[in-house]
């Protein structure tokens, strides 16, 4: 050992040892280092082991140790110099020592793939999924859609109560009022239609041709043009299979943002925010979409479209000016109202049902038939 | 009695005086990791997240490299790279899982109405599955004096230990707590290694319920009386801490904590400080900006938050976009320094290693695990740290 000191050695000072660790066991080796054409790691009693400077990468260490790898020997083999010289001066002859490390350029090359990510999802999530929600909901088979209108009903039931108002003269009355509806709208004899026993003014279509009327619904209205109204909307909603192009919209949208936000702390209220933004947007398309449907039909009818919108304002009031309706998944009732206001014209068809078939709808969940 | 005093032969062997027990030492400057947390949070905003995966490998890599056991510091060898691709991996699996859930659930729900609910239990089965498979791949990212640790036994296995246990914490008002955290810990220790050696876990539910039972009579009234709950909480963690550490064994090494019960009082009220600064912040800001939206476009207030307000006020929902990404960098930043970097020296900086020449000379094994593991805990937002 005493002939090396020609060459720069050092590392034996007591105070500052150079370990060596061979990434084969945990034992600490103290060593001398020699820095000839190759680093040499010489322990006493052992065989010198060399390593190539090309080949030193620096690993992850604490403030004041310089802590050591190389790419030929076991990848967990280190050495850690804690002398600050000998650290400077084999430094000075790795010339490749950080080459490994994450440097603004790759840290450069994240980011722009994160923004080209980033984009093509923004891009996707605008444009490439309603394509696909549009293109690929009336291609749903009818029997997957069926199914999935199937465990629909059974969740609203479980809400609602289950059975349907079945009073003989009131089904009679309803089932006239629908299946005209039907022939004109142009929907083939599976859908089927039903008025559920529940206080809550609403109406619904699930996927597979089913129409559920609220008796609340009922309760409110005034005439039979106004139910017309809205059930000739909730048949615009079957007609453009709204209810799966929403699961697939809603499914894909939900998805990609979710993938693009990750779990950046807070980022779910991010997701949450962007997607009942762009799912309600998408939403009131489909909802002015049925309207206009709702119209149409009605005026092919003879009837005016107007009362619809007026029955919904006597449930809602005015909505414009109460909080942030940028999230809402309806177009304000006053402006559905100015619309089917617009398209009010007289009426030139017979009435849909006589009075007595009025009277008996109403009374279709039994009991008195409040009008 | 008398056996013992006929049982030392010959002369009496001298006893070696037991070693002191090493210490841990954390030397990371807090300077540079709020430097690097801030950094990492922006870079984070402007890639929409993805940069999270470097970020966080960064912390993990400043952490370790600045934990130093008996003198020789550990070291972090998993790259942002890995994480990504783990990520990417678990996206295309959970993908189709994702749609079967949907269309059993439909089946279920065409039974019964709601009957779908208990489905999700298995996302939390696979979410269990996920902690500890990201465990497991820390752990073989994770090398001190040249030997790696690795993990072996079964992802699922520990997944239905976790669901059964997780079902009797809250038949039990949360009683079973402490018996489910000895279990699920045993499990953990048990198929932990360092290089040949084995760990174990020998803490025992009863003695963190003997530690920590008041403060479950407790737990009603501090959430009724809110200043009480981050006391509370800081006590159970610390407690919780100090139990977890003295009950690991790695071979024959084990660890002992003096960490005080009142440790981490001061980091959850500073938290909670900077989080109601922050949030006051974010109101007079929002504030400020509906004020100049309004001044500037001559819109009375309620068109400007209104109908359409933000949808058509272009410069208006500019503003609460940037502010609320503001807002989010900064909790971001203040939750890394506080609850991961002080949280971690606080605790370290009470841990003593006892018998550490048990590791002096260990042969290195195991195989590395693939990320895949983090990812699954990524996208199933079970991530720890």
């Amino acid at each position: 050992m005493s002939d090396v000191s020609a060459e720069a050695m050092a590392g034996a000072e007591p105070g500052k040892p150079t370990i060596f660790f061979d990434g084969v066991s945990s034992r600490r080796h103290r060593v001398t280092l020699t820095l000839g054409d190759a680093l040499v790691i010489g322990e006493e009693g052992e065989a010198p082991i060399r390593w190539a400077y090309a080949d030193i990468r620096r690993a992850d260490s604490p403030a004041g140790i310089l802590r050591l790898a190389c790419t030929s020997a076991p990848p967990l083999a280190r050495l850690e110099i804690r002398d600050a010289s000998l650290a400077a001066e084999l430094t000075a002859r790795c010339l490749l020592l950080d080459e490994h490390q994450t440097t603004r350029r790759g840290v450069a090359k994240i980011v722009g793939w994160s923004l080209a990510a980033a984009v093509s999802i923004v891009c996707v999530v605008l444009f490439g999924v309603p394509l696909a929600a549009d293109r690929l909901a009336p291609l749903v088979p009818k029997p997957v859609e069926r199914r999935i209108g199937d465990a629909a009903e059974v969740q609203m039931k479980t809400i609602f109560g289950r059975g349907t108002c079945d009073d003989v003269a009131g089904q009679a009355a309803f089932a006239k009022l629908v299946n005209r509806l039907r022939d004109v709208a142009g929907l083939d004899e599976s859908m089927t239609a039903a008025v559920l026993p529940a206080s809550v003014p609403n109406a619904f279509a699930l996927p597979g041709g089913k129409v559920f009327l609220l008796k609340g619904l009922l309760d409110k209205a005034e005439s039979p043009d106004e139910i017309a109204g809205i059930l000739a909307h909730e048949l615009g909603h079957l007609k453009h299979h709204d209810n799966m192009r929403g699961l697939i919209y809603n499914g894909g949208t939900s998805f990609l943002i979710g993938l693009l936000f990750g779990d950046v702390t807070g980022s779910s209220a991010v997701i949450f925010a962007s997607r009942s933004v762009v799912e309600a947007s998408y939403s009131r398309d489909a909802e002015t979409n049925a309207d206009t449907f709702a119209i149409e039909t009605m005026h092919a009818l003879g009837r005016s479209p107007k009362p619809a919108a007026e029955l919904m304002f006597r449930i809602t009031g005015k909505e414009g000016g109460s909080g942030f309706t940028i999230l809402a998944s309806h177009p304000l009732t006053e402006d559905r109202l100015a619309r089917m206001t617009k398209e009010d014209r007289p009426a030139s068809g017979p009435p849909l049902l006589t009075d007595a078939e009025w009277k008996a709808l109403k009374g279709i969940c039994g009991g008195s038939g409040k009008i | 009695m008398n056996d013992l005093q006929w049982a030392p032969i010959g002369p009496p062997q001298p006893i070696p005086p037991p070693l002191p027990p090493a210490r841990v030492d954390f030397t990371g400057d807090r300077a540079e990791f709020r430097r690097m947390a801030t950094k990492g949070a922006a870079l984070e905003l402007v890639t929409f997240g993805f940069y999270r995966f470097w970020l966080v490998t960064d912390i993990r890599r400043h952490l370790w490299s600045n934990t130093s056991i008996d003198g020789d510091a550990a070291e972090y060898t998993g790259r942002g790279k890995e994480l990504l691709i783990g990520f990417l991996f678990a996206l295309a699996i959970l993908v189709p899982i994702y749609l079967a859930y949907f269309l059993v659930g439909i089946e279920f729900e065409r039974w019964q109405g709601f009957a779908s609910t208990p489905l999700f239990v298995s996302f939390y089965a696979f979410g269990q599955f996920a902690i500890y498979r990201a465990r497991r791949y820390r752990l073989t990212r994770t090398v001190w004096r040249g030997v790696r640790f690795w993990m072996d036994g079964s992802g699922w296995a520990y997944s239905v230990r976790a669901m059964l246990w997780g079902l009797l914490v809250p038949l039990t008002l949360g009683l079973a707590l402490p018996w489910r955290e000895a279990a699920l810990e045993r499990y953990k220790m048990q198929h932990t290694h360092y290089g040949d050696l084995s760990g174990d876990f020998e803490g025992d539910g009863w003695e963190f319920f003997k530690r920590g039972w008041w403060l479950w009579l407790l737990t009603p009234i501090a959430l009724v009386i809110f200043p009480l709950a981050p006391f509370l909480y800081a006590e159970f963690k610390a407690r919780e801490w100090r139990w977890w550490l003295a009950g690991i064994r790695i071979g024959g090494v084990s660890l002992s904590s003096n960490l005080p019960h009142d440790a981490f009082y001061g980091l959850y009220w500073k938290v909670i400080g900077w989080w109601m600064l922050l949030s006051t912040l974010f109101g007079f800001y929002l504030a400020g900006a509906t004020v100049l939206v309004v001044k500037l476009s001559g819109l009375p207030v309620d068109k400007a938050l209104g109908p359409d307000g933000p949808a058509k006020n272009i410069p208006m929902l500019v503003m609460m976009v940037i502010g609320y990404f503001a807002l989010a960098l900064a909790i971001n930043i203040v939750m890394r320094v506080y609850l991961q970097r002080d949280l971690w020296a606080k605790v370290l900086e009470t841990v003593e290693v006892h018998d550490i020449a048990a590791a002096a000379d260990v042969r290195g094994s195991g195989e590395l695990a693939s990320a895949l593991g983090e990812g699954f805990a990524d996208g199933l937002d079970v991530a720890g740290f």
